[in-house]
């Protein structure tokens, strides 16, 4: 009996996933070819930030801070975009509000710059952020409803939404890195619809 | 010879006994019976609900006497533990303070009433305010049950005669009375190598009588995690002394006096980790808490009397901490606050027919602390008046009271409480107030930099100089940003309106059954923030100021039923919603989502998913059960209190990306405390207690270190 139930499960799975990989090749075929991607990145959680490009679809390397390559770094819970005091580049960003998966169109205008170190584009305050912060066990989780739409250096659209912040394991007082795992939809062909 | 003495004291002791009433000599007696008397068994003698002495079938308001018989049978040590098995009180902690894990827990355990914090709870003793909150918190660990006569028990605002902090209500400690020729002593001892010895002298002269209680309570402590340095709670040290005096000019007037001195030595011992080196501290916190009053009481006439008095309370918390390697001392934190206060109270006409009161005070209260800038001044000055009519069979009382503290505008308060009697045997009780919370010093004049975490937190005043003295060093830049914190930030009280509903109704005289319905709608909720301001150095800020509204509604059921002389059962439930109101706008709105964190799907939240504010169990309730028996010298005694399921931010990590209650997973597990305890009369003078609390073994030992799990006790007690 019990066999038998692992074989019909077994065989639902495969019908499953041969049915979705169909339908994927078909879609594919026909919607715009934007990459979309779930990535996380081991930020500091003191000192320096790590960076990160989306159009590479991953980290860069310090050494490049000074250079157009990235588009918004991280550290702790603090996120900077590469413009104004943050970098030389021109990237803008828009705190939104809504839901991640339905929102199809990155907006004209409106979007922030890094202006000066006390002033940036993505407001990472401890009660007013992207994220709630739990002072009981120092927990960084992204607010829900809360994604950022970026307009790049060579004005590509990204819509990003965090999606959760994980210490390492540490043994000292003070966590050394933690993993902020995030997802976006770029927009390669430089069109403002996801 | 010596025993002749005893016996002959025991003797006028039983007289003095049976020719007393068991209440100690009211200002006005109650014995004339109005239309509002009535032979109800448990009908107690209360002075909380109108500051003058009233059968509690008289008051228009929810409340609730726990007498001395029923503390001694518990065989409870402490307030706290008296209290968290009452009907609608939870024990509720700092979740800051529980967390701090291997760290003791430096806010203490408080009382939520009517789902209320406990910063929005007044403790008196003798109808005096018990000071020193940490974190809106009076530690009710270190209150010990001794001398009590009772504990009163008021729900609902009773701000119109106690000003600031009593919005959820007020829980009064009344000591016993000195007049009378007893000597008793009583030897705890539990597990945790927990040991309580207390003794109580009453002596009485012709005029005077003298009383004198001291207890003092230790224990090891325990630890729930070996691998964490330090125990989960750490040895502590009570000591409590209550001297009192009590002089009686002649039938009409008296002065009453009385000492008080408690304190608590907490053993701390933590690591620290100064340029990520590993280095152990240990030290003490000491907690003293010191008071006295002088009280004059004089009744010249049938329908006049006053009351005359002083009292001065001082508290203070000191902890040094010290390296344990050189002894050095890492860090000293202390903490004094002073109140003293006036008070003349006149009371005129026949209580209760159309008893009137009138009251004037002043309350100096000064602080000063490591943690603040300089010391500071909350003074204020009250009036209050209450008057109370007795129609037919309707009760009315009317009251307010006006409050002009220095830094804040003057307030007022009403309070309006309605009884009327249908029958002798069924009251209905309606009742309406307002009360208010000054900001507390915390609030207003914090200026604490934590360097191990980057954040400064910031009261309101204070905010300024600090952001100031941030640009003066260069940390922050002068810009407009920054400049938009530097205005006067001012906080304005706390205020609410309560309601309260009730039906008392008794059947045969030995079962009254109470429903009592509130709602509390608060305003002007002083929460944290945080700026959003970094200094250069990565300092983050938080400070105070008022945001939210919040409401607590429920109902509160009980049952009191009387067998016989020997057995008495109570058993009683509560129902409680407390939400957010700018919350519920904001679901409303569709502005709050939350986020699956196992498929990171998100959705707007809808309002039934809503479960309201966090600590708050929907369902509660608990059971007492009481036997004894004079004639079998012994008795027994069942206490039960069972929370129903209550949430807790950031239960086992969970998080759905909002900080409201949303979530199952959010929620802890209901659970139930249960007590028991024999009692056995050796002899005359000696009676043998022996119990288990917490007999189901309940822990959390994570989010609730405070329960131990099952505690066995012994009480040895000597009565003369």
């Amino acid at each position: 009996m019990q066999t038998l139930k692992f074989s019909f499960l077994g065989l639902l799975a495969v019908i499953l996933i041969a049915t979705s990989c169909s339908k994927k090749g078909e879609k594919q075929e026909m919607v715009t070819p934007v990459v979309s991607k779930t990535d996380s990145l081991r930020a500091a959680t003191r000192n320096t930030f790590t960076f990160y490009s989306f159009k590479d679809g991953r980290v860069i390397e310090t050494k490049d801070s000074a250079s157009t390559k990235w588009d918004f770094a991280i550290r702790l819970a603090t996120i900077i975009v590469n413009s104004g005091s943050s970098g030389p580049g021109n990237v803008g960003v828009i705190t939104q509000k809504g839901i991640f998966d339905t929102f199809k169109s990155a907006p004209e205008s409106g979007y922030a710059y890094d202006t000066t170190g006390s002033k940036l584009a993505i407001n990472s305050g401890l009660t007013t952020g992207w994220y709630n912060y739990d002072p009981a066990s120092h927990n960084f989780t992204p607010k829900a409803g809360i994604f950022f739409v970026f307009k790049t250096n060579d004005n590509h659209y990204v819509k990003v939404e965090m999606l959760s912040a994980r210490y390492e394991d540490f043994t000292g007082p003070m966590p050394l890195f933690i993993w902020h795992k995030f997802r976006y939809v770029y927009q390669p062909n430089g069109t403002k619809e996801f | 010879m010596r025993i002749g003495f005893i016996v002959f004291f025991f003797i006028i002791f039983l007289q003095l006994k049976a020719q007393q009433s068991p209440v100690a000599t009211p200002m006005h007696t109650t014995g004339e019976d109005t239309s509002f008397n009535t032979n109800k068994v448990l009908d107690e003698v209360v002075i909380t609900a109108t500051r003058t002495e009233n059968r509690v079938s008289n008051i228009p308001l929810p409340i609730h006497v726990i007498n001395a018989g029923s503390i001694q049978q518990s065989g409870a040590q402490r307030l706290i533990d008296v209290l968290q098995m009452q009907t609608g009180l939870m024990i509720a902690s700092n979740p800051l303070g529980t967390a701090l894990k291997g760290y003791p827990n430096p806010f203490g355990d408080g009382i939520q009433m009517q789902g209320l914090d406990p910063a929005y709870t007044l403790i008196l003793i003798d109808g005096e305010p018990v000071t020193g909150r940490n974190a809106g918190i009076i530690n009710l660990d270190r209150i010990a049950v001794g001398n009590i006569k009772q504990i009163e028990i008021l729900k609902g605002p009773a701000t119109s005669l106690y000003g600031s902090d009593a919005l959820a209500g007020v829980i009064n400690i009344i000591s016993a009375d000195p007049r009378k020729n007893d000597f008793s002593f009583q030897t705890h001892y539990s597990t945790n190598n927990t040991l309580g010895l207390s003794g109580t002298a009453n002596l009485k002269a012709k005029k005077a009588a003298y009383q004198l209680f001291a207890k003092r309570y230790s224990s090891d402590g325990y630890d729930f995690d070996k691998d964490l340095y330090g125990q989960t709670v750490d040895p502590f040290t009570n000591y409590s002394v209550n001297g009192k005096m009590i002089y009686d000019f002649n039938e009409r007037s008296n002065l009453l006096t009385s000492l008080r001195y408690n304190s608590s030595n907490q053993k701390n011992a933590y690591l620290i980790y100064p340029d990520d080196q590993v280095v152990a501290v240990g030290g003490h916190t000491i907690e003293e808490d010191k008071s006295a009053f002088i009280r004059y009481k004089n009744h010249p006439g049938d329908a006049l009397s006053y009351i005359a008095q002083v009292y001065a309370t001082n508290y203070s918390n000191n902890a040094n901490v010290y390296i344990e390697k050189d002894g050095s001392l890492f860090d000293h934190i202390g903490l004094s606050q002073t109140l003293i206060k006036p008070e003349f109270q006149i009371n005129l006409g026949r209580d209760p027919l159309s008893l009137g009161i009138l009251g004037v005070g002043y309350n100096w209260e000064k602080i000063s602390s490591t943690r603040y800038n300089g010391d500071h001044q909350l003074n204020a000055f009250y009036i209050l008046g209450q008057k109370q009519w007795v129609i037919n069979s309707t009760n009315i009382i009317v009251g307010g009271r006006y409050e002009k503290n220095v830094l804040y505008k003057a307030q007022f308060n009403p309070k309006l409480s309605v009884a009327h009697k249908f029958t002798p045997d069924f009251i209905l009780k309606a009742s309406i107030g307002t009360g208010f919370k000054t900001p507390d010093f915390r609030q207003q004049f914090l200026s604490f930099d934590n360097t191990m975490v980057n954040y400064f937190i910031v009261g309101a005043k204070e905010l300024t100089n600090v952001l100031q003295e941030q640009i003066r060093r260069g940390l922050l830049d002068d810009n407009e940003e920054v400049r938009a914190f530097m205005v006067t930030n001012e906080l304005i009280p706390e205020k609410s309106i309560g309601m309260n509903l009730g039906l008392d109704y008794t059947l045969k005289q030995n079962t009254v059954f109470k429903l009592n319905l509130f709602r509390n709608d608060i305003t002007h909720l002083i929460e944290s923030y945080s700026l959003p301001l970094v200094t250069k150095n990565g300092t983050g800020f938080f400070s105070y100021k008022n945001v939210n509204k919040v409401f607590t509604e429920g109902a509160e059921f009980s049952i009191n039923h009387r067998f016989n002389r020997f057995f008495t059962i109570n058993g009683a439930y509560q129902y409680l919603i407390a939400k957010d109101k700018e919350i519920i706008n904001q679901i409303k709105n569709g502005e709050i989502y939350k986020r699956d964190p196992s498929t990171n799907v998100s959705s707007p939240v809808r309002l039934s998913d809503y479960h309201g504010l966090f600590n708050r169990s929907k369902h509660s309730g608990n059971l007492s059960i009481r036997y004894f028996n004079d004639r079998l010298k012994g008795g027994a005694m069942v206490l039960a209190k069972y929370r129903g399921r209550f949430g807790y931010f950031g239960l086992n990590g969970f998080n759905d990306g909002n900080n409201i209650l949303d979530d199952d997973r959010e929620f802890i597990k209901e659970f139930t405390l249960l007590n028991i305890s024999v009692n056995k009369n050796l002899g005359k003078y000696f009676d043998l207690q022996a119990g288990i609390e917490n007999l189901l073994n309940y822990t959390n030992k994570v989010y609730m270190p405070n329960i131990f799990g099952r505690v066995y006790f012994i009480n040895l007690n000597f009565k003369l």
